[in-house]
C-alpha cells in the first residue's frame, strides 16, 4: 500500500498541536523541509525531542515549542534571536536537559518498550537536579548506584533519508546520530526521502533499512529535503552560511517571510533559494568524485526452470 | 592577557594546540569534541600519532587521516571512516570501557576538575548560559583520561563551578566517582590553556608548566586562577612548539586559518564570557 503524499498532506495529517515530536538528523541530514512545513502550518504547543537540529530555531522563534528535550542548544538569549523573539511573545520553551547519550537512552527505552534505561552518564553532575526524567537507583543485583532515564515515546517522529520505497521502508546511511532509536521510539513515523525507489532496490540491500515500512505512516519524496545540512552520498551542506544568514533579527525575519511564509512548498523554496544564491549554488554542493562501496551478495535468485 | 610574544615566532594559541596534541598517543582510542580538541587531534594525526583511533559522537570511528572539520559531523569525517554508526554505539564503547581518552573544550573548570558547560549563576535566572552538555558529560563520565582544553581567565577557573555539567573529582575526596557509580579509574587527567598545562595530584588540579616561551609568568597564571593553585612536583616550563609542529599546524592542518591568531572560527562548546 502506497503511503506517498505531499509534505503538506503528511504534516497536516500526522502532526498536531500539542504533540511530542522527534526530529532526526543530529547535524547529518535533518528533515529541514518538514520543519519548514510545520512552521508554515503553525502547528504549536509542541514538545520537541532533538539533538543538534539547526532549523529547529524556526520552530522556537515562531513560538511553536512549549518544551524542548535536548542535550545542546544555544540558550544564550543575548546571542540567540529566535529565543529572544520567543521570549518577547511569552513563548519561550522550557528546556529539559540531558547529555546526548542520556537523551539517546531515553529514546532507546521508548524503542524497546521498557519504562526506563540504566546508564552511567549524568552521575555526579547537576543535570538530574533540573530534569525529573533522570534519577538514580540501586542496581537490583549489586546495589551499585546506577543512573536511569525515563523512556520517551514521541507521538510523531520525522526522518529524512537518502532512499525509501512507497511503503516506507527507509534506508539511511552515514553517521546516524539518534535517528534509529528516535524514529523507532515514535508512535507515528513520517519518512521524507531524497528519492522514492522501487521496493526491489530496498530488498536487494535490506541491512540498510533503519525502519520497516509497516511502522511508517507517510512517505514524502523531497529532493534537497535536508538542506542546509549535508546528506551523505547526496550533497554537502551550508550550515555556517545558513547560520550567518539567519542568526540575527534582520536576516531571520527576512528568511522567515520570504522562504517559509512566502512559499507554498519546498520546490518553490528551492527555486527561490537558487535565484537568491546564484544558479551554481546547489550544483557546488553536490558530491564530486564519489566514493563507491563494493557490491556485496545479499541473496540468490531461484534457478530458471 | 597573553598575546603573541614578539620574536617567539608562535602565539600562545599555537602553544596551547601543540601541547594538547602532544597529549595524544599513537595507540589511543580517543573520543573527541568539536573545535579546539579536534584541531589538536588532527595535528597529532599529522605528526606523532597517525594511528590513533578517533571516535566522534554522531557515529564515526576512524583511523585514517581527515581534514579539520568545521562541525561535529561533516562529509569529510564520514568519508572513508572505519565505521559509521549511531551516537548510542559510540557511547556504548565509552560506557563499557573501551575508549581510553577523551578530549573536550569547556566553559569553566574548577579546582577538582569539574566542568561547567551549562550556566553561571542561578539555573533559572542565569548570569550566563552555555548550550549545555552535548556529549561532554558522556565523555567525562566514561573515559579513562579526559583532557580539557580552554582559554584561561579567572572567570573560567573558579574554585567551584556553579553547575557541574561533567563530573571531575567532585569534592576531591577519594573514591567519590566510584561511589556515584561512575566507571572506576576514570576522570580528568590534564588541562591545557593558553597560559599553561595542569595535571591532577590527589584529584586536585595543579600547575605543571607555564608557557614561558610566549612570555607567560607564574604571577600571570596565578592571577587567572580562582584559588591558590599548587605547583606540580615537577613544575617547569612548557616545551615550546617545534618548527615542524608549527609548519604542519599552519600549512597542513589549518591552511585556511580557521584558527589564525587564536580567533575561534570553529564550532565548539566554548563561547566567550570574559
Amino acid at each position: 500500500m502506497s503511503k506517498v503524499m505531499t509534505m503538506k498532506e503528511a504534516i497536516s495529517k500526522f502532526v498536531h498541536s500539542g504533540d511530542t515530536l522527534f526530529l532526526s538528523g543530529a547535524q547529518h541530514g535533518e528533515p529541514s523541509a518538514a520543519i519548514h512545513e510545520i512552521v508554515r502550518q503553525r502547528i504549536d504547543h509542541l514538545t520537541v525531542v532533538a539533538c543538534l537540529v539547526t532549523t529547529i530555531s524556526f520552530l522556537i522563534g515562531e513560538g511553536l515549542v512549549d518544551r524542548m528535550l535536548t542535550g545542546w542548544y544555544m540558550q544564550n538569549q543575548k546571542v540567540s534571536y529566535p529565543l529572544s523573539k520567543a521570549k518577547a511573545m511569552d513563548k519561550l520553551p522550557v528546556f529539559v536537559e540531558y547529555s546526548h547519550f542520556g537523551l539517546s537512552m531515553a529514546l532507546m527505552a521508548g524503542q524497546m518498550g521498557v519504562p526506563f534505561m540504566p546508564t552511567r552518564c549524568h552521575l555526579g553532575s547537576d543535570i538530574p537536579k533540573y530534569n525529573e526524567n533522570i534519577k538514580t537507583i540501586a542496581c537490583p543485583f549489586t546495589g551499585v548506584n546506577t543512573g536511569v532515564v525515563r523512556a520517551i515515546v514521541p507521538d510523531v517522529g520525522i526522518i529524512h533519508v537518502q532512499r525509501a520505497d512507497a511503503e516506507g521502508n527507509a534506508q539511511k546511511w552515514g553517521s546516524l546520530g539518534m535517528d534509529v532509536e528516535g524514529i523507532n521510539a515514535s508512535k507515528t513515523v513520517i519518512v521524507t526521502t531524497e528519492k522514492i525507489v522501487d521496493s526491489d532496490v530496498i530488498r536487494r540491500d535490506p541491512n540498510r533499512t533503519i525502519i520497516p515500512g509497516f511502522r511508517v505512516s507517510a512517505v514524502v519524496e523531497q529532493p534537497w529535503g535536508a538542506y542546509p545540512m549535508h546528506l551523505g552520498g547526496c550533497y554537502d551542506g551550508d550550515m555556517f552560511g545558513f547560520m550567518m544568514e539567519t542568526g540575527r533579527k534582520d536576516g531571520y525575519e527576512t528568511y522567515v517571510e520570504k522562504f517559509i511564509y512566502g512559499v507554498s512548498d519546498w520546490n518553490e523554496y528551492l527555486k527561490l533559494r537558487r535565484e537568491s544564491k546564484g544558479n551554481d549554488y546547489f550544483e557546488k554542493l553536490k558530491i564530486k568524485n564519489p566514493v563507491m562501496s563494493e557490491p556485496i551478495i545479499t541473496g540468490y535468485q531461484e534457478a530458471a526452470k | 592577557m597573553t598575546q603573541d610574544e614578539k620574536g617567539a615566532g608562535y602565539t600562545a594559541a599555537d602553544q596551547m594546540v601543540v601541547s594538547a596534541a602532544r597529549h595524544i598517543k599513537d595507540t589511543d582510542v580517543l573520543y573527541v569534541g568539536t573545535g579546539l580538541p579536534m584541531l589538536a587531534t588532527v595535528l597529532a594525526k599529522n605528526t606523532h600519532a597517525p594511528n590513533c583511533t578517533v571516535v566522534i559522537q554522531n557515529g564515526t570511528v576512524r583511523k585514517s587521516l581527515f581534514a579539520l572539520p568545521r562541525g561535529t559531523d561533516t562529509l569529510g569525517t564520514q568519508t572513508m571512516a572505519d565505521q559509521l554508526c549511531s551516537l548510542y554505539y559510540i557511547n556504548y564503547l565509552g560506557q563499557a570501557g573501551y575508549v581510553n581518552k577523551g578530549f573536550l573544550g569547556a566553559g569553566q573548570i574548577d579546582r577538582y576538575g569539574n566542568v561547567n558547560d551549562t550556566v553561571v549563576g542561578d539555573y533559572y535566572n542565569p548570569v550566563h548560559r552555555w548550550p549545555g552538555s552535548g556529549g561532554a558529560n558522556d565523555v567525562m563520565s566514561f573515559c579513562q583520561n579526559t583532557i580539557i582544553i580552554l582559554r584561561q581567565s579567572k572567570r573560567r577557573f573558579p574554585e567551584k563551578v556553579d553547575f557541574v555539567t561533567c563530573p571531575g573529582y567532585l569534592d576531591g575526596k577519594p573514591g567519590r566517582r566510584e561511589e556515584l557509580g561512575l566507571p572506576p579509574n576514570t576522570g580528568p587527567s590534564a588541562v591545557i590553556t593558553n597560559l599553561g598545562i595542569y595535571v591532577f595530584e590527589d584529584r586536585e588540579m595543579v600547575l605543571k608548566s607555564i608557557h614561558r616561551g610566549v612570555g607567560v609568568t607564574l604571577d600571570q597564571v596565578k592571577a587567572e586562577v580562582g584559588w591558590d593553585i599548587k605547583l606540580a612536583s615537577d613544575f617547569g616550563d612548557t616545551q615550546p612548539p617545534t618548527e615542524e609542529e608549527l609548519r604542519v599546524l599552519r600549512e597542513k592542518v589549518d591552511p585556511q586559518g580557521l584558527w589564525a591568531g587564536g580567533r575561534r572560527a570553529l564550532a565548539g562548546p566554548e563561547e566567550d564570557i570574559d
